[in-house]
């Protein structure tokens, strides 16, 4: 693994590091590669909280795992709209004369 | 379709999203710093937003086809794959959310950006959003597929500016408004050989459930006329 980046990882760039002490990191701010924006630049960064050390672990796999997960879990809604429309179709069948085929009704 | 063909093409789409999720995770990529391995989500959030612009094209296409024959049956067409694409573009924004929240605003507590992007994409799915408000509001099925059609080619119009044209005119943590069409310049092209099985793939599961939707409200017409 990469400890050195691991380590450092929340701060959100390993050269911010060198340029600050270990103890005070809550004034970072960073500005270094096409991907740290204007938008980022603009907000103190705070010590991570126990849900960001989580997903900033493994550098950041984490992140794509919940999305992933978030993308299965609306594949999942999608499948129980479907389900219930289905039980939707069968009702309305099972009301216009097939109530005798029918052995939960 | 045959039933066979579908049968198979439905296989094919299993196995390749499998694939495509495997290679997510597994394939190399180079670490970049604060995207680390936050770029693989390149393969999922992105491929999402493309599977709602064909969902959006596929429903404009058949709100086009309605106004020109009368047949109810593109009507269903066209709100299913409005509806699918719209569920595509949620979890699109809710994915692009985590995605923001724990690699740019790590410390800030930020779930909203105000992204140019963000923002138009959720003005997007407000159209949309109307659309169905619209469509709820009419008791008579021909006269509100006829009204819903047309509002839905003017909202499929919107689709190429809000998306494209205005996010690009902002600075954002999308790539686009630096001239580049699609990538990052940071962006490996090793990428390039998941991203755009996802793109299929998405599509395909975009089609697979839309296909599924109409298909049950079909049978439901049947019934209601027998």
């Amino acid at each position: 693994m990469n400890s050195h980046v691991k380590e450092i990882a929340w701060t959100g760039s390993e050269f911010v590091l060198p340029l600050q002490s270990q103890g005070d990191s809550s004034q970072t701010t960073g500005v270094e590669t096409a991907y740290d924006s204007i938008w980022a630049a603009e907000v103190p960064v705070a010590d991570p909280s126990p849900l960001e050390r989580i997903m900033l672990a493994e550098d950041k796999l984490y992140v794509v795992l919940a999305v992933v997960l978030v993308i299965w879990f609306g594949i999942v809604a999608m499948l129980v709209r479907t389900d219930r429309k289905i039980k939707d179709l069968e009702r309305r069948l099972s009301d216009e004369g097939l109530e005798g085929q029918s052995k939960t009704r | 379709m045959k039933t066979r063909t579908e049968a198979l093409l439905k296989s094919l789409i299993v196995l390749w999203m499998t694939a495509v999720v495997l290679a997510g995770f597994l394939l190399d990529i180079p670490r970049i710093s604060i995207l680390e391995h936050t770029a693989r989500n390149l393969y999922f959030h992105v491929p999402l937003w493309f599977a709602l612009m064909a969902a959006f094209l596929v429903s404009a296409w058949y709100s086009a086809k309605f106004l020109s024959t009368e047949d109810l049956d593109y009507d269903v067409r066209a709100s299913h794959a409005a509806m699918v694409g719209m569920a595509f573009g949620i979890l699109g924004l809710v994915t692009g959310m985590v995605w923001a929240r724990f690699t740019w605003y790590v410390g800030t507590n930020k779930w909203w950006n105000n992204d140019p992007k963000q923002v138009m994409a959720a003005v997007q799915l407000m159209i949309y959003g109307a659309y169905f408000v619209l469509r709820s509001s009419f008791d008579h099925n021909a006269k509100r597929a006829r009204v819903s059609a047309v509002y839905n080619l003017f909202a499929a119009a919107t689709v190429p500016f809000l998306l494209y044209v205005l996010p690009r005119q902002f600075q954002s943590l999308h790539p686009g408004a630096e001239g580049n069409p699609a990538f990052d310049e940071v962006t490996d092209p090793v990428m390039r050989l998941v991203f755009y099985p996802a793109i299929m793939g998405f599509i395909a599961l975009f089609w697979w459930i839309y296909s599924q939707r109409v298909r049950l409200t079909l049978l439901e017409r049947r019934l209601e006329n027998e």
